[in-house]
């Protein structure tokens, strides 16, 4: 009986074997240990810096306008399709896997290619090129100077 | 090493595959995440043919967050101090998800070689250093061939 609780893999084996203790088998302990609060699970985690994780109801007023200026200069990063036709592209250094044809991908200011999901996960917490270090803010700016 | 990501992976067979001269990285066995490193003492350097061990841990967050390394064993040297902690910058502010495990050896490495008094985690290290920087360097050669000889000086 007390195997129910260890995982929820073993309840589904057992309900696929049918039950032999009748059909309504709730073990009442169960019943009590709730999940957490969900009002936890969905506040997001932010990392102003890239060491520092925390809640979007715990940021200071600076993390806050921090986060909202990347998010907004995030999008206006150019994306792509991965397609093939680019050579010197080959590889995300983020995750270390080759490019896929099909793969979404972000271009940034310094020409440096990623996986969009890999450099955005980065973005969020550092506004600068993993390669090459340039401030992405600060190419971003000037482009918009010149154009 | 089940259900660890890719990057992991493909880091740790490299690092097997292609070791890096004067250092070597072992995955624990019941953690994929958590390397053994020893690192030799660079020539021409106050802790030459010293071992140096260390302990790398990728955290949940790597690579978007950096790897956490600690020396074992006893050194002196101004940046990292009494604990085995390391002041080195690409493990703090300066972290990139493109630097590797590999990356990071090689810079504490490079860190051995070229000590750097004016950025110091250990303090009185980093003052001693300053004043007699012989001195110093006799100090380092003696805690090398003190505790970098033998595994059983490791930090706890």
């Amino acid at each position: 009986m007390g195997n129910c609780l260890k995982s929820p893999n073993t309840d589904d084996i057992s309900l696929l074997r049918g039950s032999d203790n009748g059909p309504e088998v709730v073990d009442p302990s169960a019943v009590h240990i709730g999940p957490p609060p969900p009002y936890q699970e969905s506040v997001p985690i932010y990392h102003p810096s890239p060491n520092v994780s925390r809640p979007a109801n715990q940021l200071t007023e600076d993390e806050q306008v921090k986060i909202a200026q990347r998010l907004g200069l995030i999008h206006h990063l150019p994306t792509g399709v991965f397609d093939g036709t680019s050579k010197k592209a080959k590889e995300c250094c983020i995750c270390m896997e080759e490019f896929l044809l099909g793969d979404m991908l972000r271009f940034l200011p310094c020409m440096h290619t990623y996986h969009k999901e890999c450099i955005d996960d980065w973005l969020m917490r550092s506004f600068i090129c993993p390669s090459c270090l340039e401030p992405v803010d600060a190419a971003l700016l000037t482009t918009y100077e010149t154009s | 090493m089940a259900g660890l990501p890719r990057r992991i992976l493909k880091e740790t067979q490299r690092l097997i595959q292609e070791p890096v001269p004067g250092i070597s990285a072992v995955p624990d066995e019941n953690n994929g995440r958590y390397f053994h490193v020893v690192i030799k003492g660079p020539a021409e350097s106050p802790y030459h043919s010293g071992m140096f061990q260390l302990e790398l841990f990728l955290p949940e967050e790597y690579p978007m967050s950096a790897p956490k390394v600690r020396f074992m064993t006893k050194i002196y040297h101004p940046n990292i101090d009494k604990l085995g902690r390391i002041c080195l910058d690409i493990l703090k502010e300066k972290w990139s998800p493109a630097l590797q495990i590999r990356t990071v050896l090689l810079s504490i490495q490079a860190l051995l070689s070229a000590p750097n008094p004016d950025d110091p985690l250990s303090n009185d290290v980093a003052e001693q250093w300053k004043a007699n920087e012989q001195l110093a360097l006799e100090t380092a050669k003696e805690w090398t061939q003190k505790y970098a000889k033998d595994k059983k000086n490791n930090i706890q």
